[in-house]
């Protein structure tokens, strides 16, 4: 398969995740639920052969928290995964045991958004600075920092 | 056996000093070595500056070495603004450096904070981390500022040596004497 996916082939593989959109003539997103995710990239993976993750995107529309698995292959397509999160409780399983970059990915969601990766096997800063205070996520658009708190950097002693 | 007698000069006295204080002194200003930190910019400014070290600037013809380790330099070049997680290797890497050491804070970021100004993760001003002697205007600025920064910082040098240690231009706090305050009577 050196060709670029066609739109038909892609929604007679993927037809059970939900309905597939053909953005741009090589860009597909497919809009899927937090539980069924794993299955959905594990079909992506086989069917349609992206053996590549190029990057996991996070955003906050005020009302839930989006991410985008964005996927490619030798096709050169590039096959988006969308699902979308509660603000209220934003957890989802890891997919660093299928995908290994999608590890250090998840960390840097989890440092500025707050998503919790559960199962992850090193859920820690990466950003961020180490003294930054815990439970504040700068990217949330809710989020100003707080006056009286300290976000790390030089204090006057010196340190 | 006469125990050995060292004649103990500090860097910068403005004396004369002996024979090996002057060979330094000379040997500092003809030759600074300088080190390159980026603390958090976009890497336009580190690229101006490497721009200085190829062949098309050669700042070597006027004995200005590029040197990796903080230890070995006399001029520490600063790109971009402190970020917070930054700032504490910064002050750990200023520390390092022998005196007399100078800073010199490339373009707008070290400046202000430039088109970082405000944001969640920087501290602005550079110079709320370490003191910085020379500003470089400019996003970024081009190579023949730099290289006339670090010149301006060499003229810096000599004059410190002149006057025996860089206190002669840090500004002093404004003293108000006790005659001058007033008291404020409310009438009503």
């Amino acid at each position: 398969m050196t060709g670029p996916l066609t739109c038909d082939f892609v929604m007679e593989k993927m037809k059970e995740f939900g309905t597939v959109e053909q953005v741009r003539a090589n860009r597909f997103r497919i809009p899927t639920t937090p539980d069924r995710l794993r299955d959905a990239v594990k079909s992506v993976q086989e069917s349609l052969a992206c053996d590549r993750l190029l990057t996991i995107s996070a955003a906050d529309n005020r009302q839930t928290f989006e991410l985008h698995y964005h996927f490619t292959g030798q096709h050169r397509t590039i096959v988006t995964i969308t699902i979308e999160l509660p603000r209220e409780m934003p957890e989802l399983p890891t997919m660093s045991d299928m995908l290994l970059p999608a590890g250090i990915y998840e960390r840097q969601i989890h440092d500025l958004f707050g998503i919790v990766f559960s199962g992850h096997p090193a859920l820690k800063k990466i950003l961020l600075n180490e003294d930054w205070p815990e439970k504040e996520y700068p990217l949330r658009k809710d989020w100003k920092p707080k006056e009286k708190t300290f976000y790390g950097g030089i204090t006057e002693e010196g340190r | 056996m006469a125990p050995l007698s060292v004649e103990v000069t500090e860097t910068m006295t403005g004396k004369p000093g002996n024979w090996s204080q002057r060979l330094v002194n000379w040997a500092r200003i003809k030759s600074p070595w300088i080190t390159i930190f980026n603390s958090g910019g976009c890497n336009a400014c580190d690229i101006e500056i490497l721009a200085c070290l190829i062949p098309r600037f050669d700042v070597e013809r006027f004995g200005i070495l590029a040197k990796g380790s903080p230890r070995h330099a006399d001029i520490l070049i600063i790109t971009g603004p402190a970020t917070l997680k930054q700032a504490s290797r910064l002050r750990r890497v200023w520390e390092q450096m022998p005196e007399p050491k100078y800073v010199i804070a490339i373009g707008a970021c070290g400046a202000e904070g430039g088109a970082y100004h405000g944001l969640y993760h920087v501290m602005d001003r550079v110079e709320s981390v370490i003191p910085v002697d020379v500003y470089v205007a400019g996003c970024p600025p081009r190579p023949d500022e730099v290289i006339n920064a670090v010149v301006t910082c060499l003229g810096l040098l000599a004059e410190d040596i002149a006057h025996g240690g860089k206190e002669w231009r840090q500004k002093k706090a404004i003293e108000i004497p006790d005659n001058a305050k007033t008291t404020v009577e409310v009438r009503v």
